[in-house]
């Protein structure tokens, strides 16, 4: 049975035309709107990765879900690919963060910037889990 | 004051001396004491009004920052998912359905929109906060500026299966302002109403004259903010948490938060009363000119 990626993003959009590339090379998917959903979703079967959208404007952004998922026994080795709009390594993201959150230690495997090149993000995926 | 001389062996005159010796320097340092004092208070009230401007310096530093990071989200968050629409579409992914593609064009000719709906506002704003002066200010008939607005929110409000319930006055006063900017801040507010409106649903408008005040009501019984929300509405890019996702999809520009501004740059009023899944009620308010009407 193939891979299955969880991809998480509260851009329509983006959600849909990554489920096209990444069903089109052979993953399988599933989709969540937030931090929320995406948790849920996690519990229901453990995907074999996560593209995780920061997700800054809902109430469970990208970084609660990771928080959780990484604190969670059952849940903590499964790789997570972090997408960021905005440029990581900008103050600002530290700033929102908190001081004692910087990014270098976020609970993540890969941290991307939008907008994704699929080329480089089908190489990260493999490279965590491999092919389909 | 002259030293005064002693013989050596007048112990007396020795003791006079010492005692005015002492007597000036005690009122000497009584002196020192109260400059001391008087430089505490001084650096206290220094200190205190440097912490509080330091305060605020930090305070504007962050938020121009944050302002800056959110515009930077909301331009680039729609532009990469363009961005992927073209991609997908480019590396062939839907070669064989066409439909899709066509879709996909579709949305991303909206999202590009938004972009640009949202630059525009982002000029408009900078404009205002910039300062008033340019603003190009003119005798506005407040029916003139009403009947088109309330075709096209008829319109809109049909589409959204609601109904709205215009109640304005015969003799509706003359304001000054700038007519776009107004139309903007107007049609934002009723656009709100119906957009967070159930389906079903009446929106109430109203304009009156009221002491010297031209008044716009918009009341709807929609979604509502939440009571800890409220302070945040005029908040650049906020929207509230039960905001339900299908408002989410429309870039919707600076929304209340140029509103605002728009309203302020009139020396305007805003009020916002809302309860949550009750309703929001929105009340604008401008001084009116004394002019008599065209045909009255």
């Amino acid at each position: 049975m193939a891979k299955e990626i969880l991809i998480v993003d509260d851009d329509p959009d983006f959600v849909e035309t990554m489920e096209i590339i990444m069903q089109g090379n052979g993953y399988e998917t599933r989709t969540a709107r937030n931090g929320e959903e995406a948790l849920k979703k996690v519990q229901e079967k453990i995907p074999d990765i996560i593209l995780l959208d920061i997700m800054m404007k809902t109430k469970t952004d990208g970084i609660w879900v990771s928080e959780k998922i990484r604190s969670d026994d059952q849940l903590k080795k499964i790789p997570i690919i972090m997408i960021t709009a905005v440029n990581q390594d900008s103050e600002m993201a530290k700033f929102d963060l908190g001081e004692e959150e910087d990014m270098e230690y976020m609970p993540v495997n890969v941290f991307m910037e939008k907008p994704i090149e699929a080329k480089d993000l089908l190489q990260e995926i493999e490279k965590l889990i491999g092919k389909p | 004051m002259k030293p005064k001389k002693c013989q050596i062996d007048d112990p007396e005159c020795h003791l006079d001396v010492i005692q005015e010796w002492h007597g000036d320097l005690e009122l000497n340092l009584t002196k020192l004491i109260k400059n001391l004092e008087g430089i505490r208070e001084h650096s206290k009230v220094a200190k205190r009004a440097f912490s509080e401007h330091y305060a605020k310096t930090v305070e504007l530093a962050q938020a121009k920052t944050r302002f800056t990071y959110e515009v930077s989200h909301e331009l680039k968050a729609p532009l990469a998912s363009v961005y992927n629409i073209i991609n997908v579409i480019l590396d062939g992914y839907l070669e064989k359905d066409l439909k899709k593609q066509n879709d996909l064009l579709k949305r991303a000719k909206v999202r590009i929109n938004d972009v640009i709906k949202l630059l525009n506002d982002l000029l408009m704003f900078s404009h205002l906060e910039e300062g008033t002066g340019e603003l190009e200010i003119e005798e506005i008939e407040t029916d003139e500026l009403l009947s088109p607005i309330i075709e096209e929110m008829d319109e809109l409000a049909k589409e959204n299966k609601i109904k709205i319930n215009w109640n304005l006055s015969g003799n509706l006063p003359y304001i000054y302002g700038n007519p776009e900017l107004l139309r903007r801040a107007f049609v934002n507010i009723i656009h709100n109403a119906i957009k967070y409106s159930n389906p079903g649903n009446q929106v109430k408008i109203s304009a009156q004259e009221k002491n010297d005040s031209l008044l716009l009501t918009v009341k709807d019984k929609g979604i509502g903010i939440k009571k800890e929300e409220l302070p945040k509405i005029y908040n650049i890019f906020f929207r509230g948490e039960n905001a339900r996702p299908e408002h989410k999809k429309e870039g919707m520009g600076l929304g209340l938060s140029l509103v605002k501004r728009i309203i302020d740059a009139h020396g305007g009023n805003i009020k916002v009363k809302s309860t949550l899944n009750k309703g929001t009620t929105v009340e604008l308010s401008f001084s009116t000119i004394k002019k008599r009407r065209k045909n009255g």
